[in-house]
């Protein structure tokens, strides 16, 4: 399954979860959201952990006032398309892995083709409309989401897994404002890396996953808190795409 | 009766952390609402859309569970509940 520069490559994860280990990431498609903050880590430390396969969209172009957070993309980068400023980036990381970096805008009528091939949803934009879209095909498809937020020196966390635990417009019902927000390349740091482990977690089938739980990270008091999520019986998303009734069997397996 | 509060994210920064409150028995959580909004101004215009209409991506919980800010205003509130409190953030 692994030749030999990748057993080199990932033997400190090797150490942690073995050749199968890695093997089950190689096989994983990865779909992420956008290439700003959060899509940098999260697709750099996807890339380096050896997801096999990363697709990556975003449809915008990398501006000088994005680099305080934005690492994927560098000084010479501005102007560039963030896709193909990406897919160097990540190619440069790991050549042993296959990047697809596409310019497009999400939406309700692209999101399935985008997600084709792809069994993991990486959370990386900066706005719940979106993410909304991200949410209802996560359900529909019943692959997991793995949801990130920012705002300055605070961030959120969130794993969904669709037919088990509460969905996103469970857990925020009613989007925010959108607005240009302030932003901290280290408060995507710890997001986007929670965002991954998750991922990693989930395609290893280990540990414990952010399950009905909100993680709340606030970098100014440097704390971290959680909130229990709910399922709500009758949401408009995954009521109706996956059924109420089939969360209360899973729920008495 | 006394019951806790638990601000998070930017309304950590205006309520601080948690706080106990004293209210009077049968009090609602729209009660405690309009407590911590006539007593902070910056709460106030954080968290409400106009004088008794909460913004609605507002997050509330009590004991941990999620409740309607459209809905579930008028539920009553007991010795001891703890009231969460918190705005999503959106940014990426
Ligand atoms: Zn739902």
């Amino acid at each position: 399954m692994l030749n030999d520069l990748e057993k080199k490559r990932y033997s400190r994860q090797i150490r942690l979860f073995g050749e199968d280990g890695q093997a089950k990431l190689k096989k994983a498609g990865a779909f992420i959201a956008g290439a700003g903050g959060l899509g940098s880590v999260i697709s750099i430390y996807m890339a380096a952990a050896g997801f096999g396969k990363i697709r990556i969209v975003d449809c915008d172009s990398v501006e000088l006032s994005n680099l305080n957070r934005q690492v994927l993309h560098w000084s010479d980068d501005v102007g560039r398309s963030k896709a193909r400023s990406a897919k160097d980036t990540l190619e440069g990381i790991n050549p042993e892995i296959e990047v697809e970096a596409l310019e497009e805008t999400i939406s309700k009528e692209n999101i399935d083709q985008l997600l084709s091939g792809c069994s993991l949803i990486m959370d990386a934009m900066d706005n719940f409309s979106t993410r909304y879209i991200l949410n209802k095909a996560a359900l529909q498809k019943k692959i997991p989401l793995f949801h990130g937020a920012i705002c300055g020196y605070q961030g959120q966390a969130t794993t969904v897994i669709p037919g088990k635990t509460a969905c996103l417009r469970c857990t925020f019902p009613r989007a925010p404002p959108v607005t240009t927000f302030p932003a901290l390349g280290s408060t995507c740091g710890v997001i986007g890396s929670i965002q991954v482990t998750e991922a990693v977690k989930y395609v290893l089938g280990f540990g414990g996953l952010l399950e009905n739980r909100l993680m709340l990270w606030d970098g100014l008091s440097c704390s971290m808190d959680e909130v229990a999520c709910m399922r709500n019986p009758g949401c408009q998303d995954c009521s109706a795409l996956i059924g109420d009734a089939n969360y209360k069997q899973e729920m008495s397996k | 009766m006394l019951v806790k509060v638990m601000a998070f994210a930017s309304f950590r920064e205006i309520l601080g952390r948690e706080r106990e409150l004293e209210l009077k028995a049968g009090s609602t959580v729209g009660d405690l609402l309009d407590v911590l909004a006539s007593t902070n101004r910056r709460f106030k215009e954080a968290a409400f859309e106009e004088p008794g209409q909460l913004r609605e991506w507002v997050l509330l919980m009590i004991n941990k569970k999620r409740i309607d800010p459209f809905q579930d205003l008028g539920a009553e509130l007991h010795e001891g509940d703890e009231i969460a409190i918190l705005p999503p953030v959106a940014g990426g």
